[in-house]
């Protein structure tokens, strides 16, 4: 159930039902106070920003801030959500998502062997073909390369 | 707390300006009048040339009070003065306009031609 409530004039605090005082001016002006303290210092004509604790001097001197902060940023995080960007579909970033960080890790590892494999091979076959460019100089050169270059193609899939 | 001897202005055209009550109707001795309440008042003060004068003796209908009233919902009402609208036996207002406003419980006591006059029912 939600309560209707209203706020004070003098200290700006939420008049609950059950209490509260409304004060008619003959002109038809109305004041609510929450209160007999608020009523009596409001017709001693005292100024709510003079009086410690009331919300208009707590707001004026930066009273109760960090909670307003704190509030804000739980919200700002809760709204981040999970989007569809170029290249990635939302169902395979849900996925990644969901995997277990072990799991995820192993993958990136052997995917990261992989690689490093590869280079390892790339550079032996290099390295291969530059020492048979120095055992056969001359002719047949081309038929030679054309062999060559066939070679590392077969070792990579292995 | 209207009791005899209290001064109400008046918050009608009727052209009495004071009264002072001098019985308040319905209630016990010791008890006061508040708003809603019937009053037997003797005019204090009257604009000249007016249908009432200097000390007539007049029906009025309480309107508003300074002690206020309490509401049922707990929230209480008041008001900056004593006022009264000068009624005749009928029950109707001897004026033909009300000033300021007044309590929205005169309905309950069947004075809805002064809530009808009445600029603002609080």
């Amino acid at each position: 159930m939600v309560l209707k409530t209203t706020t004070c004039r003098f200290s700006g605090l939420r008049i609950y039902p059950g209490r509260g005082i409304i004060f008619v001016r003959t002109d038809g002006q109305q004041y609510l106070f929450i209160n007999q303290k608020a009523k009596g210092l409001f017709n001693q004509r005292k100024r709510p920003a003079k009086i410690a604790w009331t919300t208009t001097y707590r707001k004026q001197h930066k009273k109760d801030q960090d909670a307003v902060v704190a509030r804000k940023k739980r919200r700002t995080t809760t709204r981040v959500q999970a989007r569809a960007i170029t290249g990635a579909s939302l169902e395979v970033i849900n996925k990644r998502k969901n995997e277990k960080p072990e799991a995820r890790k192993a993958s990136r590892e052997a995917a990261l062997r992989e690689v490093k494999e590869r280079m390892k091979n790339k550079k032996q076959e290099k390295a291969s073909a530059r020492q048979m460019d120095k055992k056969a100089p001359g002719g047949g050169k081309a038929a030679m390369k054309t062999q060559l270059t066939r070679a590392p193609a077969k070792g990579t899939k292995r | 707390m209207i009791q005899p001897q209290s001064y109400l202005s008046v918050a009608d055209n009727s052209g009495a300006k004071k009264l002072m009550c001098i019985r308040v109707l319905g209630v016990n001795e010791k008890q006061s009048g508040s708003i809603g309440d019937v009053i037997i008042a003797v005019v204090k003060e009257a604009l000249p040339n007016m249908a009432l004068k200097r000390s007539d003796i007049v029906r009025a209908v309480i309107v508003r009070t300074c002690r206020g009233i309490r509401r049922p919902n707990g929230m209480s009402i008041r008001f900056d003065d004593n006022a009264a609208v000068i009624i005749n036996k009928e029950g109707n207002p001897r004026g033909s306009r009300v000033f300021g406003p007044v309590a929205r419980e005169l309905r309950d006591r069947n004075f809805t031609k002064i809530i009808s006059l009445a600029p603002e029912v609080v």
